[in-house]
């Protein structure tokens, strides 16, 4: 079978010769959710920045559905994959909502009149069709990453990845976006894979697939329950639990592995009288 | 901060609003060309009724256009005060030592007022019923021309696009930084003229180190969704010259023979 992504035998120097990654291997396969986590300085967006070719590996090899990453295929690379940035401000090319999704495929040379109706389209799978003619600094943090994932999809990407992308919105829009990227993934199935970079667990426990990474070294890779049973690791690189696993750290009678919310509450109920 | 006029967009939907930028950008050349010409006080009339009118058409506050002069008072001023004192001519109404006011100076002076007065007031009409965007969009198409002589000009108008479109994030920024200082002891407003350009110092240098940042995440971004230049795309958004338009520059032309006419024969 054809991996999404896979890195081969990475390593990647930065320019004053400090070595991030030594020969760091990742096979992600198509449909996969998979969360990146690591805290501040682990690699983990440069990690992103190498795939999409923003940086070029001082040795080993990038692989997106077979096609070797290259300055000849770099274009066709990126029409696979969209990115999701931090700053909600700092992706808004647009004038508008609209004009920011069209920035894509302008780029792509999308016939002009094909792209009111591709626009309208990506906008709703967001829940953003009212706001079509914003200007950018009447939108709230989340709604500007909800308009930057609608620009993304609007290229139709076989991969998505947020590089941090709720790290700098407030609660209720980093609710919003993870509700987005939910939908998306039950929307698209196995046809999209996710790849979300946080430090946030919460939210890492959305995923299918938790690697943690420090120093540019795989430290864990599993499931959600599998990775946050590993309470001792993650705090030793610098990494908490989601809330339930924090809850299940402070009671006296624990459970036999790690439990998500929902499981932590239906537990609480039944066992612990 | 807040107060800037000049340059400032108000949605609408107004007859004006609703013209193709490119006519609101030639409307505001050739009205300017032709107040450069005016030296009668008959044609600043034709051309003051003609102002007037398309501020009415514009439906806005008149107050909009008032606060549009206010940055301009001081160098309208400026000008009136030289126009005044050294303009030379007969006959001499007033003389204060090696100072004449005279008639020619005086008239002078009112018509450099007018014009520019009224040159402002239709700047201010395109920029208020016209999208920074567009105005860059229209200049684009304007400019095409240039494009056999090697000018960059689709380059140069997506720049100027999203250079204004940073401008009220910089803007905000600038506050907010200010701000940060200001709740630490420092003052822009008060000390002599070298203080206070010493304290902009302290501003500025966050400022920049920011706006290169952004710089930066935005060429990331712009990459990542497929930009490579700005020659090989499409546009969303096509300039197409409408009914209204040729209204618009029929009544141009209806203005231009007018005015002509009043300048050479009363």
């Amino acid at each position: 079978m054809e991996n999404a992504i896979k890195i081969n035998n990475l390593t990647y120097q930065y320019q004053n010769q400090t070595t991030l990654f030594q020969d760091f291997n990742l096979t992600i396969d198509p449909g996969q959710w998979v969360a990146l986590v690591g805290h501040n300085g682990s690699g983990k967006s440069t990690l992103a920045k190498l795939i999409m070719g923003l940086l070029t590996p001082t040795q080993g090899g990038i692989t997106v559905f077979n096609q070797v990453l290259s300055e000849s295929t770099v274009n066709d690379v990126r029409s696979q994959i969209g990115m999701v940035f931090q700053n909600p401000d700092n992706q808004f090319v647009g004038a508008t909502v609209a004009d920011d999704v069209a920035f894509g495929l302008e780029n792509n040379e999308i016939d002009t009149k094909l792209m009111p109706k591709m626009i309208a389209k990506t906008l709703e799978i967001v829940g953003m069709s009212e706001y079509q003619d914003r200007e950018p600094h009447t939108l709230s943090g989340g709604q500007k990453q909800r308009v930057a994932l609608a620009s993304v999809l609007a290229l139709q990407p076989k991969i998505i990845i947020l590089d941090e992308a709720t790290a700098m919105l407030d609660p209720e829009g980093r609710q919003a976006v993870m509700a987005t990227l939910t939908q998306l993934k039950e929307q698209f199935g196995d046809a999209l894979t996710l790849v979300t970079i946080t430090h946030d667990m919460d939210e890492a426990a959305l995923a299918d697939r938790v690697v943690v990474i420090n120093d540019g070294q795989l430290i864990l890779d599993g499931t959600p329950a599998q990775v946050f049973s590993e309470a001792d690791v993650l705090h030793h690189n610098g990494l908490g639990l989601p809330f339930s696993g924090e809850v299940v750290a402070h009671l006296n009678q624990k459970p036999q592995k790690y439990l998500n919310e929902s499981e932590l509450i239906s537990w609480l109920s039944t066992s612990n009288k | 901060m807040g107060n800037i006029m000049i340059g400032r967009f108000v949605p609408g939907k107004s007859v004006v609003h609703q013209l193709d930028p490119r006519t609101k950008i030639i409307g505001t050349f050739v009205f300017i060309l032709l107040m450069l010409w005016a030296n009668t006080w008959s044609t600043y009339l034709v051309a003051a009724i003609f102002v007037w009118f398309t501020i009415l058409l514009t439906q806005q506050p008149l107050k909009m256009y008032i606060d549009g002069l206010k940055p301009i008072f001081w160098l309208l001023a400026f000008t009136i005060v030289l126009q005044i004192f050294f303009t030379g001519g007969t006959p001499v109404l007033l003389h204060f030592g090696f100072i004449k006011v005279t008639l020619p100076g005086v008239i002078n002076a009112l018509f450099v007022m007018f014009r520019f007065v009224l040159i402002i007031l239709m700047s201010t009409i395109m920029t208020l019923t016209t999208p920074p965007t567009s105005i860059a969009n229209a200049l684009e198409s304007l400019l095409k021309p240039l494009k056999s002589l090697k000018v960059p000009v689709a380059e140069m108008a997506l720049m100027l696009s999203i250079a204004l479109r940073f401008v009220p994030l910089l803007m905000d920024e600038t506050q907010k930084i200010m701000n940060a200082q200001k709740s630490r002891g420092m003052s822009f407003s008060t000390g002599g003229p070298v203080k206070r350009a010493k304290a902009i110092v302290p501003l500025l240098i966050p400022l920049f180190v920011g706006a290169l940042q952004r710089a930066l995440d935005l060429a990331n971004a712009m990459e990542v969704r497929g930009f490579k230049d700005a020659e090989h795309r499409t546009k969303y958004r096509i300039l197409k010259y409408k009914k209204q338009d040729y209204q618009a520059f029929a009544s141009l032309l209806l203005f231009s023979i007018i005015f002509f006419s009043v300048l050479y024969l009363i």
